[in-house]
């Protein structure tokens, strides 16, 4: 194995202990879950299962974890989307009619914050799916456990180099 | 604790007897608190307009002179009754009567005044008492100078503590007797405006029927309005200041300012302590909207809802309140001019900012009951259905949680706007992946021993937890495909003779103290495979610890592999 598969195993391991802390209750940490398993094809599935472990198989939670993802994204998302950019357009035409000036600084305010959101969506796991308020609140654990997360790893490294140099 | 305060500042200097005739009154207060000396009680009453009158400038004279006096009186209260003997022989007696039936409070002298205008209405008497602690509040705030220090502050939770307990115990022994003498007046003074207000409603529905009397109008409207305590002790002050200088040209509007409070809260006397919070709102927007259509504005942020938006609001409707203060004291300040002397008016200005002073200072300060319910309500000039509420709601709770998110991404603290904070979080965010990335690269690279514990403890684990009936003989396998690894070979008839679990097999130093034991005590399953173990197999053990590391990499691959072929199979 080489290093950089090693690297991506550990990767791994370590967002699925994230996600896995979380116990399925928020929507990053099913969406982790999801991805890690659905991504690279069954080895990484099986390495999920055997991380998440859980009394009697891991695979009933793992189930439980991506199935709700899954079955929302594949069929609802396509119905999001079109009616959305219908009422965008519906949107865009009517905010074209009003005051100029003011609509001008107001929709290239609301531009960039839509930018913004969606990049920050991009980030988030399983943001793509999120209402403003959610995708708020999950990046806000997202956050809080990305910085247990590094707090965690840096901690490791620190003794790992500690023991590599004794 | 006043009561010998206030004879302290009568006697020494018999000027004040002249002076202000304060002592007269406060004697006649006595009397009337005492129900005895009734009448004389109304004469002075009547002979001076109203209590207020000589009611300032007597805390004004005196504070100057007994600023010192009065923490010490406060530490003296026990010792008063002494000295009130000493002191008024009149009412000795009587007052020695008082302050064995109050015990240690023994400030009485400040409320007397108020139970001049006693109309025998016990209600009514309660919550003038409670206005009445109000009243000194607010003016003993710069009297008795800083609000900074640790001291002063409490002494006025005291005196506010203890003055409407006095007024209780004095008026009706048994209704509110509970309050008094608890240590916990901090939160008690925290929610003393609550308690004005309540007193305020009782008040207002006695001036209703008080109206008419009108010989005591002043002393009446300084009340109510002193009556909110933390809330609008600006507004009250003035309209006592009013009442000083031209009482007759600001009669009629009190009055029906005063009616029209009255039918306020009149309608919600039984409001409950969580609905008495917008209750005083209510009755202060009356007023606001009456005095200064300007300032309604900031009201009404006042209005929204504490739990949605706390800190921004409160402090912003203080702002306001203190702008018009400062836009309302120069009027009064003039009516003071007008009628009585300059130093008068002094004083009265340093009153009124007093009071401001009170106000911004309490104003974020009395604590929201909690509220179980979202309250929401429209701004002017806002939508007022259903859908804009629930999106008002939303996005105050969007706003609410982007401050959190503020708060635990450094550096986002000094950014304004949606957008620059979005950019904030998202390079923080992706900062910690990037940082996450780099560490699992450092952690593979730097050493391959740790997470190799790691590794086998995460498969130990999944071992206990899965019980290990399936996976039970896929171990015995793992060793047997180690064995397929070179020099590992050897290990395996000792692991397998000293009996040890094939897990720890993979981890050196258990797999070292287990077989050490057999090499050192010689024992029975030790001793034959001893010479065929030999220096070398030692040495590998103890490479093992250090130099082989990619060997057990790449050994415990194998057997994750092997562990995977078993499950998929």
């Amino acid at each position: 194995m080489t290093n950089l598969d090693r690297k991506k195993a550990i990767k791994l391991s370590a967002d699925i202990a994230m996600a896995s802390t979380r116990n399925g209750t928020t929507f990053w940490s099913r969406a982790v879950i999801a991805n890690a398993t659905h991504s690279n094809g069954d080895n990484n599935r099986i390495f999920v299962e055997r991380t998440l472990g859980g009394g009697d198989g891991g695979g009933g939670r793992l189930s439980e974890h991506c199935g709700r993802t899954k079955a929302s994204r594949s069929l609802s998302s396509v119905m999001h989307k079109k009616i959305l950019k219908k009422s965008r357009r519906v949107c865009s035409r009517t905010v074209l009619g009003r005051k100029h000036n003011l609509a001008k600084t107001h929709s290239i305010a609301k531009r960039l914050v839509r930018k913004k959101t969606q990049v920050l969506k991009s980030l988030v796991p399983g943001g793509e799916s999120m209402d403003e308020l959610s995708l708020v609140v999950e990046t806000l654990d997202y956050i809080a456990s990305l910085r247990a997360q590094v707090e965690v790893m840096r901690c490791l490294a620190t003794t790992a180099e500690l023991l590599n140099g004794t | 604790m006043e009561n010998d305060f206030f004879l302290n500042a009568g006697i020494p200097p018999p000027l004040h007897l002249e002076q202000a005739s304060s002592i007269p009154a406060w004697r006649s207060s006595f009397s009337t608190a005492m129900d005895i000396q009734a009448a004389a009680a109304d004469r002075n009453c009547s002979l001076e307009q109203s209590p207020d009158c000589f009611y300032n400038p007597n805390w004004d004279n005196k504070s100057t002179d007994q600023n010192i006096h009065f923490e010490s009186a406060l530490s003296s209260m026990v010792s008063s009754p002494a000295a009130s003997n000493s002191n008024i022989s009149n009412e000795s007696f009587v007052i020695r009567e008082l302050i064995g039936k109050l015990g240690s409070i023994g400030n009485s002298g400040d409320l007397a005044p108020h139970s001049q205008s006693l109309l025998g209405i016990q209600n009514s008497y309660m919550g003038r008492n409670g206005n009445a602690s109000a009243n000194t509040s607010c003016y003993s705030t710069p009297l008795n100078s800083p609000p900074k220090l640790n001291l002063p502050v409490p002494d006025h939770h005291l005196k506010k503590e203890k003055l409407p307990n006095l007024g209780n115990s004095m008026a009706l022994n048994s209704s509110l007797a509970e309050f008094s003498a608890d240590p916990g007046f901090a939160e008690r003074a925290a929610k003393f405006s609550c308690f004005g207000s309540r007193s305020f409603n009782g008040r207002t529905s006695q001036l209703g029927t008080n109206n008419n009397n009108s010989t005591e109008q002043p002393s009446f409207r300084f009340h109510p309005a002193a009556g909110n305590g933390g809330k609008l002790p600006r507004v009250s002050s003035s309209p006592s200041i009013k009442a000083l200088g031209s009482q007759t040209s600001m009669q009629e509007k009190m009055r029906a300012l005063l009616q029209d409070r009255s039918e306020l809260p009149n309608s919600r006397e039984e409001s409950t302590i969580s609905e008495q919070n917008p209750n005083r709102e209510t009755n202060s927007m009356d007023l606001n909207s009456r005095k200064r259509k300007s300032a309604s504005k900031g009201k009404a942020k006042d209005h929204h809802p504490p739990p949605i938006s706390p800190s921004p609001t409160s402090t912003k409707g203080a702002e306001v309140n203190e702008n018009s203060n400062t836009k309302r004291s120069k009027p009064s300040e003039n009516n003071g001019n007008d009628q009585n002397g300059s130093v008068k008016a002094e004083e009265d200005a340093k009153g009124s900012t007093s009071s401001d002073e009170k106000q911004t200072k309490t104003g974020p300060k009395p604590p929201e009951p909690p509220k179980d319910y979202i309250h929401v309500r429209a701004r002017r000039g806002q939508a007022t259905d259903s859908h804009s509420l629930a999106e008002r709601v939303r996005r105050e709770k969007i706003s609410e949680r982007m401050k959190l998110l503020q708060d635990l991404v450094p550096g986002c603290n000094k950014v304004t706007g949606k957008a620059l904070m979005l950019d904030e979080i998202i390079n923080y965010v992706q900062s910690l992946q990037r940082q996450v990335e780099f560490l699992s690269m450092k952690l593979s690279s730097v050493n391959t021993r740790l997470d190799f514990n790691m590794e086998t403890l995460m498969s130990k684990e999944i071992f206990q937890q899965n019980h290990g009936l399936p996976q039970h003989p896929i171990f015995p396998s793992d060793s047997s495909a180690q064995a397929i690894y070179g020099h590992q070979r050897q290990q395996n008839p000792v692991l397998s003779n000293g009996a040890v679990d094939p897990l720890d097999n993979t981890s050196p130093c258990q797999s070292l103290g287990m077989q050490l034991p057999p090499l050192s005590g010689f024992s029975s399953e030790g001793i034959p495979h001893f010479p065929a173990f030999g220096e070398d197999d030692l040495h590998t053990i103890v490479q093992m610890g250090f130099g082989q590391n990619p060997t057990r990499e790449s050994e415990l691959l194998g057997s994750n592999q092997v562990s995977h072929m078993k499950i998929e199979l």
